[in-house]
């Protein structure tokens, strides 16, 4: 399948990126820094590295998306790699699905790298291993495919500075736009809040992939939740990816 | 004899960010490439080259106009299958080795896998870079670059072969090699469109141009036809005759080590020097008649406009 | 691929992800809220972590308390109110609304006066001339608390400041007074008098005559109550008459009111009354 040759080829271009090894220094540092966090809390100390921990991965998970999607497409068109590409009997949407399982590939094994590390450390400090983990960095991995999607919309549409831009305030709207509920529910019902409400559910709402929580507390969730989040991430990704795929199409390479 | 690539009417505009006008850069672009001819597109910088390539090759989607390659939608699959492309300052994945590369490309071809390493050894040997298979490249010169492009544009075997600024960047022995290939590819039965500045090149392997100024086909059919073979003059080199004398039968360019270069026009007076150097008992050096260049023509159009 | 298939998943995943997400907002998720913070940074070194945007970051902390301490789901939510408080102190000093809210909460709601005078405090230490934080304290401390001799001191705080109200004297005497200290009273009633009478202010001259009429009036009810104690030890009952208090020598002279009339008296009750104070 060509989309898959493409994936692979992506996979290759992106793992030997340097900067993704930057971040993942940082996002080690920051797990070992749990670790220290730990020891000055008082009570229960696996929670503050599970806690940091899966905050850390979500982040420096979101920052490299970030970076890999909105460098992406701009890298190909600034160099040129793409003339030759487009040239070849492919459709434009193979290209762009191409990247961008090439890119949740490079994530996922980054991803798999830190969460490693992380279950050790967890490990060497609880003794057990705590299995809700694990649904956690699924969702973390969901909610990086989204926002890897959003950075590969942007990078179609503009440079990777301004996409980076974009991108961070989708994932900054994303984990806020509770607040946004709250605020609607002072609002007195009308035309003005209806529009608000749909405009409410328009945004993306990261929080739905955030059961760090939970996790860390121990409390139960109910299985509805896991599935509708986890359909919920799949559409959303879906309608970013189309988006991209549209204007795509007819978008002149100069 | 069929077109391999038929352009009628090609309009396209670009809307330039500052002054939001509209830049019209091609004007009405036709030309007809016929099956097994190498085509030579030549103008001047800005003048739409690229530009129309990028057309052809649904990079840029034109205003108005309407393109067959191969006598199918230039925008379909299977014409895209039929053809091969050499951009301009190629720059390819920095990262991979020059096989790996060609493999991707042949996968994107849906090459058969066991085809794969066949082909990719073939190319290699062809543009003469069979050393630098494992090769990233990121360590690949310019010319290098040229020659793993071409071998990229080869791999399916395309009927239709679109070179742009094949030679640019090029050594004097590149450029004969890649001459050489390019007439290959002529005698294999394959049509080449060929886009270039370098008109000694065009010269000596084009069968047919075209010549593009600010957005228009100025110029357009056999490079036999569009050159006259009429003598424009004549140049001898002369050694033992002064320059006074010399003077009467034409310009007298230049003079170095004894020897003068002298221009003339007027044909009698060809006959009319070689007489007097001989009764003179001077030696002729070199005797070159010119007749007009695809130079000549070429800056003839281009100064027109 | 064709553009209309293309426009068609569009709306189509657009209408999935929007009504899952209606569905999703539905069902409740359990919160531990405040879990979070047992590790939160000291004010200190969240205001370097903020680059310049420490009081934006005050803000946000203090919307974010003001829903969170008013949501009585969550269980001992008072427990950080201080620390959460001294955060906003520490990035934004000057943020008056946010002292004087933490401080409501912990007195009102948490019925932690404590607390509450810990915040107002660092009000006034962060910002030495605003006269309300020491003010609030000594109000909280007299009507809630019903602590006269904290008042007191606040009140006396406030007094010191330039620029506080002169309602600030008036309560600090009045506290004084709560607590018998009639001495204290009297000097600031005067003083509140004589500065009014300058100033020809008549209301507060009004109040300052009541109230050094009752400030007066309760000096001479004490002390005509220590004479009639000394008279019913000795004589075994109350005089009829006060007069006889003076006959007896237990009091030099029966006082009588500023106004010049008698303090009232029932020789059954033993209890000395005078007028109204606030009707005069």
């Amino acid at each position: 399948m060509k989309i898959t040759a493409i994936a692979l080829n992506t996979f290759k271009e992106a793992i030997r990126d340097r900067i993704l090894y930057l971040l993942l220094f940082f996002a080690v540092v920051s797990l070992i820094f749990s670790r220290l966090l730990a020891i000055l809390a008082v009570g229960d100390r696996v929670k503050i590295i599970m806690d940091v921990g899966l905050a850390s991965l979500s982040l420096f998970g979101a920052l490299m998306a970030i970076l890999m999607g909105t460098s992406l497409v701009f890298k190909e068109i600034d160099k040129k790699t793409i003339y030759t590409l487009l040239s070849k009997p492919i459709h434009r949407y193979q290209f762009l699905l191409g990247k961008f399982f090439g890119l949740i590939l490079t994530l996922l094994v980054m991803l798999f790298l830190l969460s490693l590390i992380f279950i050790v450390i967890v490990l060497l400090h609880s003794g057990r291993i705590e299995w809700g983990m694990f649904a956690a960095l699924a969702f973390i991995f969901l909610e990086l495919c989204l926002i890897t999607a959003v950075a590969m919309f942007f990078s179609c549409i503009s440079s990777p500075i301004l996409s980076s831009v974009f991108s961070l305030s989708f994932y900054l709207i994303g984990h806020l736009s509770w607040g946004l509920e709250t605020l609607l529910n002072k609002i007195k019902p009308g035309f003005g809040k209806t529009i608000a409400q749909v405009f409410y559910t328009l945004i993306p709402d990261l929080e739905n992939f955030n059961f760090k929580t939970e996790i860390v507390h121990h409390l139960s969730v109910p299985p509805q939740v896991f599935l509708y989040s986890t359909i919920y991430g799949i559409m959303y990704t879906l309608f970013v990816l189309t988006a991209a795929m549209l204007v795509f199409r007819k978008r002149d390479f100069a | 004899m069929e077109n391999a690539l038929k352009i009628t009417g090609l309009f396209k505009s670009f809307k330039s960010e500052f002054l939001r006008k509209n830049i019209e850069i091609l004007k009405g672009i036709s030309l007809s490439v016929k099956e097994g001819e190498i085509f030579g597109y030549l103008g001047p910088n800005g003048a739409g080259k690229t530009t129309t390539l990028k057309c052809i090759l649904g990079l840029i989607f034109p205003d108005k106009g309407k393109i067959e390659i191969l006598r199918l939608p230039y925008l379909s699959l299977k014409a895209k299958a039929r053809i091969g492309f050499l951009p301009e300052n190629p720059y390819f994945y920095d990262y991979l080795t020059a096989s790996e590369f060609l493999r991707f490309y042949c996968q994107l071809h849906q090459i058969k896998k066991a085809d794969i390493e066949e082909k990719t050894s073939t190319l290699l040997s062809l543009v003469g870079l069979e050393k630098s298979s494992s090769l990233q490249l990121r360590k690949f010169s310019k010319g290098m670059l040229q020659r793993i492009g071409l071998a990229q544009a080869l791999l399916n075997e395309p009927e239709l072969v679109l070179l742009d600024e094949p030679l640019g960047g090029l050594d004097p022995l590149g450029r004969k090699e890649i001459r050489d290939i390019i007439v290959r590819l002529k005698d294999e039965g394959k049509t080449v469109f060929l886009s270039s500045h370098i008109l000694q090149d065009i010269e000596m392997v084009c069968d047919r141009v075209a010549i593009i100024v600010s957005g228009q086909i100025i110029n357009q059919g056999r490079l036999y036809d569009l050159i006259s073979q009429k003598i424009l003059f004549t140049e001898t080199t002369i050694s033992g005759i002064k320059e006074e004398e010399l003077k009467r039968y034409g310009e007298c360019v230049s003079s170095y080590g004894g020897r003068t270069l002298v221009k003339i026009t007027d044909e009698k007076k060809v006959e009319k020097i070689l007489e007097l150097a001989h009764r003179k008992k001077a030696e002729i050096h070199s005797l070159v008649p010119r007749t007009e260049s695809l130079e000549d023509l070429f800056v003839g159009t281009v100064k027109q406009e | 691929m064709k553009k209309k298939f293309l426009i068609i998943l569009l709306i189509l995943s657009c209408a999935a992800f929007m009504g899952l997400k209606i569905k999703l907002d539905n069902i409740p998720r359990k919160t531990v809220p405040g879990s979070s913070f047992i590790y939160i940074p000291s004010g200190k070194f969240l205001k370097y972590a903020t680059f310049g945007y420490s009081s934006l970051m005050a803000d946000i902390i203090y919307i974010w308390s003001i829903q969170y301490f008013s949501d009585q789901k969550i269980p001992n939510r008072f427990d950080y109110l201080d620390h959460v408080f001294s955060i906003i102190a520490e990035l934004d000093p000057r943020y008056f609304d946010a002292y004087q809210i933490g401080a409501i909460f912990a007195v009102y709601d948490a019925g932690d006066f404590d607390t509450c005078e810990k915040i107002l405090n660092r009000g006034l230490e962060k910002n030495p001339g605003e006269w309300i934080f020491p003010f609030q304290a000594g109000h909280y401390a007299q009507m809630l608390l019903k602590d006269y001799k904290i008042a007191q001191k606040y009140f006396k705080k406030t007094m010191e400041i330039e620029g506080a109200p002169a309602m600030a004297k008036r309560l600090y005497a009045n506290a004084a007074f709560e607590q018998t200290d009639y001495k204290t009273a009297m000097r600031n009633w005067v003083e509140v008098y004589q500065m009014a009478e300058k100033e020809g202010d008549e209301r507060v001259r009004k109040i300052a005559a009541n109230h050094i009429y009752r400030t007066q009036a309760s000096i001479d009810i004490e002390s005509i109550n220590e004479g009639l104690n000394k008279y019913k030890e000795q004589f075994g009952h109350y005089p009829e008459e006060l007069i006889e208090l003076a006959a007896s020598g237990f009091l030099v002279e029966i006082p009588r009111d500023l106004d010049g009339n008698e303090y009232k008296y029932d020789p059954e009750t033993g209890e000395v009354k005078s007028e109204l104070w606030w009707k005069r």
